[in-house]
């Protein structure tokens, strides 16, 4: 551990960035896991201690992060406070996406599956898009190159089709066994594409300047 | 108004080339020891009068101690204080056993530093009682070794017994001209600023406080600027080793992490205190930061010994030597020894169980400890 005074590579901010990419693909493999137990039929409980052992490697992860950005802060002083704000809410909003990740398994831990349900491949078909977005999220974030406008479409559309199926579901006449797990699924992943955006947004603006010149 | 947004993340600039810094570094550190040889030349030239006076000044040992706090408390730096004592035994004009008790002062001295830095944080109760714990253990454990020390050093010369023992070994006996080889790389120089005060009329004594000034300028200017460069060179490695002491690093590494971060920025204070935000948040315990203070105190000895390689007595070299020594010892006595450990953590536990109830207590300590006691104690002794 003396030795780290004298190796090289990834310090600082860069430490952070590369950590929290590995935090979004524990959380994409958190998401993924819990969305099996709930729309393969798989029992949850073969799942369950993955994707909370995933889960409470995220939180330590988020907190060892947190206190390596106040030695950055100790070290370098202010310079760097508005990328070091943007990255305590990025870490933040993954510590979240994960968190949702863990509700969507415990959903399938009181016998919600949608297995053989007529709208599995629909359901199918929203995991596999909002899958792709970790991947995308976990991209933006090593590349530092901004948020490409597709993606900002996409997540949007995304969000906005999630609410019209809770929308949905609130006025539905179908028995409460079947909507309600729904309404409860589709607002844990609307909240955990919000997040994912706001994780990559809090990276790549972390603080909006006014600028009076333009 | 239009909204902009900043960089993105992990694209900050670096204003200089690493290689052109470090490069700036080397010729700071020269400059440094143009400016400790210069002291040393211009007491010379101040003659045998002004070093006695210089002497009789400090000749009581807790009036050297007093007036080591003050010197170091004045500039916030033990490294430039420690320094010019080192300049000053190698001119004459103190002998080693009146620079050992300011050589010691110097250590309490420099512990004012991250204590003003710890009353910034005076406004939150909680953060405010964990950096001012943070800070004071290092006032303690400061004061616990002088107090210990100080009588054992004056009755039976121990660290400076050792310190001497040492430097025999490396450059010879004293009273015999020291050839140091960076004395010749910076004779020149010297000799410049000399024939500069020539040429503006300056002679004798004047001549000689105009040396000792730009000696004493060049000093603090260019420790401050290395300190400064070394930070940024060395800024990704400071933070490196500082996660490590957070992740699960114990107390031996922690200390030689102070070291090594102290000697790589030249400054005790910068070391101790990048700990205080650390440990007001809640990041950084007391019991590992404590650690890191006691290896920024033997890292901080590494300029005076630098300042030795500019000077021409063996007993400024002896007096550098002591200055490491006393801080080992001190490590030995109050560290590496179980139920002594906790002698400081407790104190300073204790101390800003004080400061979060009667903030201007805190106020107080600081002034009393760091100017109204040696003060009182210059006055009095000298």
């Amino acid at each position: 551990m003396v030795l780290s005074f004298f190796r090289g590579g990834d310090s600082g901010l860069d430490h952070v960035v590369t950590r929290s990419v590995a935090m979004v693909t524990d959380a994409r493999h958190s998401f993924d896991l819990a969305c099996t137990a709930l729309m393969s039929g798989a029992d949850p409980r073969s799942i369950a201690g993955d994707v909370r052992e995933t889960d409470l490697r995220i939180n330590a992860n988020e907190q060892q992060l947190r206190g390596e950005l106040a030695v950055h802060i100790s070290v370098h002083g202010p310079n760097d406070i508005g990328e070091v704000i943007g990255l305590i809410l990025l870490l933040k909003k993954i510590e979240r996406v994960g968190d949702h990740a863990k509700n969507i398994l415990d959903l399938a831990e009181t016998g919600v599956s949608f297995a053989s349900e007529s709208d599995i491949d629909e359901l199918l078909e929203e995991r596999r898009i909002v899958s792709g977005f970790f991947t995308e999220a976990s991209e933006i974030l090593a590349e530092h190159d901004g948020i490409p406008e597709s993606f900002r479409d996409r997540v949007n559309a995304m969000i906005a089709q999630i609410q019209s199926r809770i929308d949905a579901y609130m006025t539905s006449e179908r028995p409460a066994h079947q909507v309600v797990p729904r309404a409860v699924y589709h607002r844990y992943l609307k909240r955990i594409v919000a997040n994912l955006n706001s994780a990559v947004l809090a990276a790549t603006e972390p603080v909006r300047v006014a600028d009076d010149s333009g | 108004m239009r909204v902009v947004a900043p960089r993105p993340l992990g694209s900050a600039e670096r204003e200089m080339p690493t290689g052109a810094r470090a490069a700036l570094v080397v010729a700071l550190i020269y400059i440094f020891l143009v400016g400790v040889s210069s002291l040393e030349a211009g007491i010379k030239i101040m003659g045998a009068d002004t070093q006695e006076r210089l002497f009789s000044a400090v000749s009581n040992p807790i009036a050297g101690l007093c007036v080591g706090i003050l010197g170091t408390v004045l500039v916030q730096s033990s490294s430039a204080s420690t320094s010019v004592i080192v300049g000053l035994v190698a001119s004459n004009a103190l002998g080693v056993d009146q620079a050992v008790p300011m050589i010691m002062g110097a250590n309490i001295g420099t512990t004012v530093t991250n204590t003003l830095v710890s009353l910034g944080h005076v406004r939150q109760s909680a953060e405010f009682k964990r950096a001012f714990a943070a800070a004071t253990v290092h006032d303690f454990f400061n004061v616990l070794a002088v107090s210990i020390l100080l009588p054992i050093e004056l009755i039976f010369r121990p660290i400076s017994g050792t310190a001497k023992w040492v430097s025999e070994l490396l450059v010879g006996s004293s009273g015999t001209e020291w050839k140091s080889p960076v004395k010749k790389w910076v004779k020149e120089p010297v000799g410049w600023l000399k024939d500069l005060w020539d040429q503006l009329g300056a002679s004798g004594n004047v001549k000689g406080a105009l040396m000792v000034a730009t000696g004493l300028a060049i000093v603090l200017v260019a420790l401050v600027l290395v300190t400064k460069n070394m930070k940024a060179l060395v800024a990704a490695r400071i933070e490196r080793s500082l996660n490590a002491i957070l992740g699960k690093a114990g107390g031996f590494v922690a200390l030689v992490v102070g070291i090594l971060v102290t000697i790589a920025v030249q400054s005790s204070s910068i070391t101790t205190s990048i700990l205080i935000p650390l440990s007001a948040a809640g990041v950084l315990t007391l019991r590992n930061a404590y650690p890191v203070t006691l290896g920024a105190n033997v890292g901080t000895t590494i300029t005076a010994l630098l300042a030795a390689l500019a000077a021409s007595s063996p007993d400024s070299l002896t007096v550098a030597l002591t200055h490491t020594t006393f801080n080992v010892v001190g490590i030995l006595l109050l560290y590496v020894l179980p139920f002594a450990r906790e002698v400081p953590v407790l104190a300073a536990n204790r101390m800003a169980d004080i400061a979060v109830r009667r903030r201007v207590l805190a106020v107080c300590y600081v002034v009393f400890l760091f100017i109204v006691a040696p003060l009182l104690g210059v006055a009095v002794l000298r």
